[in-house]
């Protein structure tokens, strides 16, 4: 016999929806190997800050942990810990581990690298993303797994909500910046400001045109005012929501060549990423029967511990 | 961990602990980016304001750019951009640190060596400035720039 669903039963539906655990399978294997990109092209300096000690104000974080000053034995050591453990971690090998070690190293990392008074805001959901993918555990049949698990429903949840709430909070800070005034930023000479300190590609070509720039910032604003909607849109409304987004990254990026790509991986914690497997796994086949070698009877080599039950 | 898991634990439905938690966590976390947001700042990282451009500067404001700029023994003065590959910090980080700097020129010091460890062979420096260039806003449109100097630092030999 079942009970009709309640209040509180939709509620945890909601945080945690069921979904196939694949999806937090190849997340994992994206995010984590994004880290390593990350730690190279945009959270780049720890290494080299940390040879400026007397610059160096910790913020909240290093001083809740007591964490050391950064020296370069930190920071180098930091590095190759990252390295290590990102690569453990995107294989989805002993993932709570292995990811707690990738949260709590690149944690760090991005606080010595956030220390030296500049402060990015780029990183919200990808550090909430690496500390809630661990909680999922094991996937067994990785990047395959069919699984149902409302622990990968979660996870994906947490990171959803990071992804919309680095917009909708950026509406509430723009709000707060102006004495609380919902038409102060959007009225403001704030792109021409931006364009001035980082003339880049579109933008200087844009400074002719004070009002278009804030016909831009008003529909920036809106957008992120409203994004909280993207939490509840499914099917195509979301892709067109995702495609906006997208397309408001690729717009900054022209203008001020100002990107979020940390929040921009994190947006595929909204995709049905294991439609992709399938995908990925025809095209192989298809690529190798082309290449003659179609006769091999195991296009995909099974890993030692993958579970023999594995129902796909 | 090293071991494997049989498939049936990990979809077995949560139980009360695990939703408790799990929902706990979740509110905690919008709890800590909302407070960020409404009342803290920078030192709050992850959770603080998302406060990038997220300013109101007027339609006659001024606009500074922060910059570096060196005298070599050879006497050519040149600009030092700051960035890590350049001079190993980034104009930001000595944004920050501009009450510091003029307060003890000698911080320049970082850059000085940042350059010089990264252009081996070149000339060496003399003299650092901390400069600025001021542009200022007429009616929302750009108009002139002047260049105000805030420290200047001789290097010891």
């Amino acid at each position: 016999m079942t009970r009709p669903a309640t209040v509180g039963d939709s509620i945890v539906n909601w945080f945690m929806p069921v979904v196939p655990q694949a999806r937090i399978a190849i997340l994992r294997t994206v995010i984590y190997l994004f880290v390593i990109i990350d730690m190279h092209l945009i959270v780049r300096d720890p290494i080299p800050l940390s040879r400026q000690p007397e610059l160096y104000s910790p913020l909240m974080v290093a001083r809740l942990f007591h964490l050391p000053t950064p020296s370069p034995a930190i920071t180098i050591t930091l590095y190759v810990v990252l390295w290590v453990s990102c690569l453990v971690a995107a294989a989805n090998r002993v993932p709570r581990l292995a990811g707690l070690v990738v949260a709590a190293a690149f944690t760090w990392w991005t606080s010595i690298g956030m220390g030296y008074g500049k402060v990015d805001h780029d990183h919200l959901a990808l550090m909430v993303a690496l500390w809630v993918l661990p909680t999922a555990g094991v996937v067994a049949g990785r990047w395959r797994d069919t699984e149902p698990s409302a622990r990968a429903g979660w996870a994906l949840k947490c990171i959803q909500i990071a992804v919309v709430s680095t917009y909708f909070l950026s509406a509430i800070t723009k709000i707060r910046s102006g004495g609380w005034s919902v038409t102060s930023w959007p009225n403001s000479a704030i792109l021409m400001w931006a364009i001035i300190r980082r003339p880049h590609g579109l933008g200087q070509y844009l400074m002719d045109y004070p009002m278009l720039l804030r016909g831009m910032q008003w529909m920036a604003f809106l957008a992120e005012l409203t994004s909280l909607v993207v939490l509840w849109l499914r099917g195509r409304a979301l892709l067109v929501a995702a495609l906006f987004w997208l397309s408001f990254h690729v717009f900054t990026v022209a203008i001020l060549y100002i990107h979020f790509a940390p929040t921009l991986v994190c947006w595929l914690a909204f995709a049905p990423l294991e439609r992709c497997a399938p995908r990925v796994r025809r095209v192989v086949a298809s690529r190798r029967e082309r290449a003659g070698r179609g006769a091999a009877r195991q296009p995909m080599p099974v890993g030692r511990d993958q579970a023999v039950d594995h129902r796909s | 961990m090293c071991c494997n898991q049989p498939v049936s634990t990990t979809s077995r439905p949560l139980n009360r602990w695990a939703i408790g938690w799990r929902i706990a966590a979740t509110l905690l976390g919008i709890g800590l980016m909302v407070n960020g947001s409404v009342r803290m700042s920078d030192d709050v990282w992850p959770f603080g304001p998302m406060s990038q451009y997220a300013f109101s500067p007027a339609d006659d404001a001024t606009i500074v750019i922060t910059r570096v700029e060196g005298q070599f023994v050879d006497g050519r003065r040149a600009d030092l951009p700051l960035r890590v590959e350049v001079t190993g910090i980034s104009r930001a980080e000595i944004e920050a640190r501009i009450p510091q700097i003029q307060a003890d020129p000698s911080l320049l010091r970082g850059v000085a060596q940042g350059w010089e460890s990264r252009h081996p062979g070149g000339p060496a420096l003399q003299t650092l400035w901390l400069v600025q260039d001021e542009t200022h806003l007429v009616d929302g449109r750009k108009g002139p720039t002047r260049l105000v100097e805030l420290a200047s630092w001789t290097v010891p030999r």
